[in-house]
C-alpha cells in the first residue's frame, strides 16, 4: 500500500462548470489557467437551499449573445436563468396545464432550442420538456427583460410519448429536429420534432440462452455523433450499453456491459465514436464505440455514483458530479483528474458554459495570437465578473464575423495546444501515442 | 521479501534528501544494521544502536523532569507537556469535514431521510431480521440487540426476498429494517435500511462479544437509553451517524442511567451499551503544597467527591462501514452514495467518517 497520498492535480485549462444539486442550489465552478494554477474554485452559489427545489433537469443554451439557462425543479416549476450572473429572468410553472401533481409532473427529460430562437428574435426561447409519465411538450416564452412578466407565446404543442411506464431519459440530437426517449418498461423511440410523430422503435434483445428475459429498463442515452441522428448510444439499468442505429436495424448493433451497477450517465465525444459512461458506483470509462472497446478508466477516488457527464466544447476536458459531491475535472486524452471540488450536496446535473475561456483571452489581448491564445494571458489580469457581462458581448460581436471554419480551426488548435502540454507532463509518452494524436486531429 | 522492503525503504527515505545531508546521515549513523549480510555483526550493530537509542531517551526524559521539577520549585508555570502524534491526530486533512453553523448542512439535515425522527416527529418502530440461515450466536445477538433498541420487534426471516420484507414493512411503518447477516453461524454483517425511502448502510460486524461473555456485566432495563455518538466528523459519518440515531427513541430516560455508545475511531464503529452511576465516595486528599513547607504536617482532608462508574452490559462490537446505498436495498439497481474501493486506500492516515 503505498504511504503517498497527496494527489497531484495538473490544473485544468480555463473554465466555467455550473452543478445542479438536490437542494436546488447552482454551483459556479471555475478554473482560471494562470492564477492559482488551474485549481477550480467555488466562485457562486445561487438560490437558497430548499429541498422542495431540488434541480431534475438542466439545459443550457450557450450562445455567445445572451445565454440561457432553464432549469427543471422537483416541484414543478421551470426556470430560466442568466448563466453569466444567475439572474432569474423567467419562471414557469409546469404543473397547472394538466392538473398533475407536481409528483407525477416530475420532468426527467428538458432541452433548450438554440436554433429556433435565431429565427423568432432573441427574445424567444423554445422549451421540450418531457415527464416522468411521458408527457412531452414543446411551449415557446417570451423573456422579457423584467423577471415578472410572463408571457407565453402560442406555439404549444403537447403529446405523449409513452403509454405505460417511466421515462428517465431523453434528447434531442444537434440538428434540434429529432428526439429520443426511452425509460423504464419504454423501449428507446425516436421522434420527429416537427411534427410530432414516432419515427422509430427499438426492439427489445431476445431472451438469453436460460430463456430470461432482461425487463426493459433505460436509464441514460446520448446520441453518438453532431451531425447523425442515426446512430445513438442508450446505458441500461441491467449495466449493458447499447449502441442502435436507426438506419440499420432495431436491435443494438453493439452491446456490451460495464462493471455491475447500472449506468447512470452518458455523454458523448465531438469525434463521433467516443463516448464517456459512468455507473451507480462511481466508476467512469471511456468507450469507442466502432469496436464496443474499452479504452479505459478514469480513475480518482470516486466513490458515488455518478449522474452526470458534460464534455467541455473546445478543450479535451469531461466534467462528471454524483452523490458523492464531488465535481471533477478529467483529461479526456491522458484520462488524468484534472480538479475536484467539493460542493457539499448530492449533485444532478454539471453543464459547461463555453464562452467562457476564450472571454477571459479576449479581454485581456483582442489582437493576440490566436495559436497561443492561452500562453498570452497574464497573470494579473482583472477578474471579469460576473457583472461585467456587456463589454464582452461587444466583442462577441466582433466576433461573429468571422467565418465559421475559421473558428473551428481556432478551437483545434487550442485542442492541439492543450495536448501539447498534457505531453509535457508525461515524459514517458512515447511517439507512437503521439501518431496517435496527430491521426485523431485530423479526424 | 525482507530484501526487497529495504530497498523501497532505502528509496524512500533517501531519494528526496539532497546529497550532503545524506552524506552526513551516513557519517553520523554509519552504516544501517538492516544492510550488514552477517547476522552476528548485523546484531550485534542493533544491539549497540538499540542501547544509543535507549540512553537517549533516558536522557531526555530525564532533562524533562528536572525542568519540570525547577519550575514547580520557582513556581513557574511548568513546560508545556508534548501532546503525543497519533494516527488520529495527524489526519490527512479533509475537506468533507463539516463545520457547525453551516447553513446548508442544516438544509440538508432538514430535507434528509430522518428528520421527522430526528425532530420527534414520529416514533421510530424498528423490524429486526436476520439472513436465511439462522442459528447459534445470531439469535442470541438478536435477543441482546432487541434489548438494546427500544421498540424493535424480531421477524423470522423465512425465505422471503428481502425486497418483500421492505414492501411488508413499509407496509406497517416501520421506519427501519436491521438485517443481521451471519456466516458459518457468527454474525458478521449488518445490514441497517431507513424506511420508506432511507439510505441502505452495509457494515462490517467483527469483535462481537455476547452479554454473558462480558465479565462483571449487568443486565439492562427497558427505559430509553441515551446515545452518544463521537466523532463522525465528515459529511458521510454526519450522515452515518443521523441513520444510528434514528434508530433510538430520541427522548432519553434519564432514570434509567442507560448509555449506548457508538464511538467511532479511524472509520471503525465500536458499539458499547453500559449502565452508569454516580456515587459520592470519601476520600483522603493530601495538600500538595504540605509537603513543600516541611515545618507543617502534611494535612489531610477528606472530601465527599462525587464519582461515576460505569458497568458494561449487552453486547460489545465493531462496525466498519462497506457501503452506504442511495435509496432502500437494490443490489443490482442502486446507486451508490459511498463505496469503499481499494483505490481509497492510499494511506493510513485517511478517514471517511
Amino acid at each position: 500500500m503505498p504511504r503517498t497520498t497527496t494527489l497531484e492535480c495538473p490544473g485544468c485549462p480555463p473554465l466555467r462548470a455550473l452543478t445542479f444539486d438536490e437542494l436546488g442550489l447552482i454551483k459556479v465552478t471555475e478554473a482560471r489557467s494562470k492564477q492559482g494554477g488551474g485549481v477550480a474554485k467555488v466562485v457562486d452559489r445561487w438560490g437558497d437551499p430548499d429541498a422542495s427545489k431540488c434541480v431534475l433537469a438542466a439545459s443550457m443554451d450557450d450562445r455567445k449573445v445572451d445565454p440561457l439557462l432553464a432549469v427543471a425543479r422537483r416541484n414543478g416549476t421551470i426556470d430560466f436563468l442568466n448563466p453569466l450572473n444567475g439572474d432569474l429572468r423567467l419562471s414557469v410553472t409546469n404543473v397547472t396545464e394538466g392538473g398533475v401533481q407536481p409528483e407525477e409532473a416530475a420532468v426527467s427529460g428538458l432541452h433548450l432550442f438554440a436554433k429556433q430562437n435565431l429565427e423568432l428574435g432573441s427574445r424567444c426561447c423554445t422549451l421540450l420538456t418531457c415527464t416522468t409519465k411521458g408527457n412531452a411538450s414543446i411551449r415557446s416564452f417570451e423573456v422579457t427583460k423584467s423577471a415578472e412578466d410572463i408571457t407565453s407565446a402560442g406555439s404549444s404543442r403537447t403529446w405523449n410519448v409513452c403509454a405505460g411506464g417511466d421515462i428517465l431519459c431523453s434528447k434531442v440530437d444537434n440538428s434540434e429536429r429529432y428526439s429520443l426517449f426511452g425509460g423504464k418498461r419504454v423501449e428507446m423511440n425516436v421522434w420527429d420534432l416537427e411534427n410530432c410523430a414516432k419515427i422509430w422503435t427499438a426492439k427489445s434483445p431476445p431472451k438469453n440462452s436460460l430463456g430470461i428475459f432482461t425487463p426493459t429498463w433505460f436509464t441514460s442515452a446520448t446520441f453518438l455523433s453532431k451531425d447523425d441522428h442515426c446512430k445513438f448510444v442508450a446505458g441500461t439499468n441491467s449495466h449493458e450499453v447499447r449502441l442502435y442505429d436507426i438506419s440499420a436495424q432495431r436491435r443494438p448493433v453493439i452491446s456490451f456491459d460495464f462493471r455491475e451497477t447500472p449506468i447512470k450517465a452518458v455523454a458523448a465525444d465531438m469525434d463521433g465514436y467516443t463516448i464517456y459512461i459512468g455507473n451507480g458506483s462511481g466508476d467512469l470509462a471511456s468507450v469507442d464505440m466502432r469496436t464496443g472497446k474499452l479504452v479505459g478508466c478514469f480513475l480518482g477516488k470516486c466513490s458515488g455514483s455518478i449522474r452526470s457527464i458534460a464534455r467541455h466544447p473546445e478543450f479535451p476536458v469531461i466534467a462528471s458530479c454524483g452523490l458523492d459531491s464531488y465535481l471533477r475535472i478529467w483529461n479526456v486524452k491522458t484520462r488524468q483528474l484534472l480538479s475536484a471540488v467539493f460542493l457539499k450536496q448530492h449533485l444532478t446535473n454539471v453543464v459547461f458554459y463555453s464562452n467562457f475561456a476564450d472571454e477571459e483571452a479576449k479581454i485581456t489581448h483582442p489582437a493576440a495570437d490566436q495559436l497561443h491564445q492561452e500562453e498570452h494571458i497574464v497573470p494579473g489580469t482583472p477578474n471579469e465578473d460576473d457583472g461585467e457581462a456587456l463589454p464582452v458581448k461587444k466583442k462577441k460581436s466582433k466576433e461573429k464575423k468571422r467565418s465559421k471554419k475559421e473558428a473551428k480551426a481556432e478551437s483545434g488548435n487550442i485542442e492541439a495546444s492543450e495536448e501539447n502540454g498534457g505531453k509535457k507532463l508525461k515524459s514517458k509518452k512515447s511517439s507512437k501515442r503521439l501518431k496517435r494524436d496527430d491521426l485523431d486531429d485530423e479526424l | 521479501m525482507g530484501y526487497k522492503r529495504k530497498k523501497s525503504e532505502n528509496e524512500g527515505g533517501e531519494e528526496p534528501k539532497p546529497v550532503e545531508v545524506e552524506k552526513e546521515i551516513k557519517k553520523r549513523k554509519g552504516i544501517l544494521p538492516s544492510m550488514i549480510k552477517n547476522k552476528d555483526k548485523r546484531s550485534a550493530v542493533h544491539a549497540k544502536l538499540k542501547q544509543e537509542k535507549k540512553l537517549e531517551k533516558r536522557k531526555k526524559v530525564k532533562a524533562r523532569d528536572a525542568a519540570e521539577k525547577r519550575a514547580l520549585e520557582l513556581g513557574e508555570a511548568p513546560p508545556k507537556k508534548e501532546t503525543p502524534k497519533t494516527i488520529e491526530n495527524t489526519r490527512e486533512e479533509d475537506e468533507t469535514v463539516w463545520e457547525a453553523y453551516d447553513e446548508e448542512l442544516f438544509a440538508g439535515n432538514d430535507a434528509d431521510e430522518f428528520s421527522a425522527i430526528l425532530k420527534r416527529e414520529s416514533k421510530p418502530k424498528i423490524l429486526i431480521t436476520t439472513c436465511r440461515f439462522n442459528s447459534s450466536r445470531g439469535p442470541a445477538f438478536i435477543e441482546e440487540l432487541l434489548s438494546v433498541i427500544p421498540n424493535a420487534q424480531y421477524y423470522k426471516r423465512g425465505t422471503y426476498d428481502l425486497k418483500k420484507i421492505i414492501e411488508y414493512a413499509n407496509k406497517k411503518e416501520f421506519t427501519s429494517l436491521i438485517v443481521v447477516h451471519t456466516n458459518r453461524r457468527e454474525p458478521d454483517a449488518l445490514l441497517i435500511i431507513g424506511l420508506p425511502n432511507g439510505p441502505t448502510a452495509h457494515f462490517k460486524l467483527s469483535k462481537l462479544v455476547l452479554r454473558k461473555d462480558i465479565k462483571n456485566h449487568g443486565n439492562p432495563t427497558s427505559h430509553e437509553p441515551e446515545l452518544v455518538l463521537p466523532n463522525f466528523t465528515t459529511r458521510l459519518g454526519h450522515r452515518i451517524g443521523r441513520l444510528i440515531r434514528s434508530l433510538f427513541p430520541q427522548e432519553p430516560n434519564f432514570r434509567g442511567r442507560r448509555v449506548v455508545t457508538f464511538h467511532n475511531q479511524r472509520d471503525f464503529i465500536f458499539f458499547r451499551h453500559h449502565r452508569y452511576i454516580f456515587e459520592t465516595k470519601e476520600t483522603k486528599h493530601t495538600d500538595a503544597k504540605g509537603k513543600k513547607t516541611k515545618d507543617s504536617k502534611a494535612e489531610t482532608i477528606t472530601e465527599a467527591k462525587p464519582i461515576a462508574r460505569l458497568q458494561e452490559c449487552g453486547p460489545r462490537f465493531t462496525l466498519k462501514l462497506i457501503s452506504l446505498q442511495h435509496g432502500t436495498f437494490d443490489p443490482r439497481g442502486g446507486e451508490y452514495e459511498w463505496v469503499h474501493k481499494p483505490e481509497m486506500d492510499t494511506s493510513r492516515r485517511r478517514f471517511f467518517l
